[in-house]
């Protein structure tokens, strides 16, 4: 077994000194073995960290009964786009804080950490579903027909609402509010 | 029907702070706070309790002129101790298999590829379940994009000996998950 395999992890993680870093680097080069352990060792890194997201998610079940609105709703957005474009959806109103540029100097300023912040391996592995919402990061208002979000018999035939979604910054929906 | 707006709200309260830092901060770390504390065995209730909690108290440290180097760290530190505190079922989580809920495969997975993903995530259950819970903090705490040594804070212990656990746990897991 090579002495460098007890590195190969902080390699991995950006946590070696500069002059250790050269040295895994030229090992590797050399060493089959270790390139397979860092694709051993990254592949479950990835797997823990899906793991992880996992769990958050199944605690999420237990607010599953808003997600048939969510999904009718956002069914139903897609479908006024395709089918229905006269219909009123007003602009996004502008996200409030200015509190994420006006903090940032300050808290480079005071803390400048040695390395740069490693991003969670959990929020990278669903940075993909995210990136579709952060395109819309702002609250947004459309008018849908009930019938596109409810089950047959479950509002009063020809009954329309508006739903409301409040999409936060993070790409989650916070708030939805449904009106006659 | 009445013509009063029926307000239905999400489980996920928008906290006010008088801090700008801290607001930033809760936005760039709420998600990564969570799902630290749901791992840690807590109902997602209970994680948004601790959360919140964390969050207050970093707000009255700062008003109390505390120390603003590694507020990230300072802040899993607390909501750490904090779950600690409530905690009942953080060996549970780790021994029952999140059955069916690791997203290894996109939509268009055959049965086959299926069931392989299926066992591959019983074994990583059970191999985590195996882990010391030293071992286990600090690959979470890892997962969530903690450096070495912020996670050395969190938990009390050095920088190196934080590297020794995370090292021997992934070489663990990878051995007991590909037999």
């Amino acid at each position: 077994m090579c002495d460098i395999q007890s590195k190969l992890v902080a390699w991995m993680d950006g946590e070696l000194l500069e002059r250790e870093v050269v040295e895994v680097k030229r090992h590797l080069r050399g060493c089959g073995q270790c390139r397979k352990k860092v694709a051993l060792y990254r592949q479950t890194s990835e797997d823990f960290a899906l793991y992880c997201g996992a769990s958050l998610n199944t605690t999420k079940r237990k607010a599953s009964r808003w997600a048939p609105i969510l999904a009718g709703t956002l069914a139903a957005v897609a479908a006024l786009f395709a089918v229905a474009p006269w219909r009123r959806i007003d602009p996004p109103p502008a996200i409030p804080p200015k509190v994420i540029t006006a903090a940032a100097p300050a808290a480079a300023k005071e803390s400048a950490p040695p390395r740069p912040v490693r991003k969670s391996r959990a929020a990278r592995v669903t940075q993909k579903r995210a990136v579709e919402w952060q395109a819309a990061e702002a609250a947004v208002q459309i008018a849908i027909p009930a019938e596109a979000m409810f089950p047959p018999g479950a509002m009063p035939e020809g009954l329309s609402v508006i739903a409301e979604l409040r999409i936060a910054p993070d790409g989650s929906v916070d708030q939805v509010l449904l009106r006659p | 029907m009445s013509d009063e707006s029926i307000p239905l709200s999400l489980p996920l309260p928008r906290l006010l702070f008088e801090s700008s830092e801290v607001t930033a901060l809760f936005r760039e770390q709420r998600k990564a706070l969570l799902r630290y504390v749901v791992c840690l065995g807590l109902s997602k209730d209970e994680a948004q309790d601790v959360v919140q909690d964390a969050f207050v108290s970093l707000q009255r440290h700062l008003a109390s002129g505390g120390r603003r180097e590694n507020l990230r760290g300072w802040l899993f530190r607390v909501a750490h101790n904090s779950a600690r505190n409530r905690q009942t079922s953080y060996d549970r989580r780790f021994a029952e298999p999140l059955d069916g809920q690791m997203d290894f495969l996109t939509d268009e997975a055959t049965p086959e590829e299926r069931m392989l993903a299926k066992e591959r995530s019983e074994r990583l259950a059970s191999a985590i379940g195996l882990l010391t819970e030293a071992e286990r903090d600090c690959l979470l705490l890892r997962a969530n994009g903690l450096r070495y040594r912020e996670i050395g804070e969190v938990l009390g212990i050095a920088t190196s000996t934080v590297g020794d656990i995370v090292e021997r746990a992934i070489r663990k897991l990878a051995e007991r998950c590909n037999v």
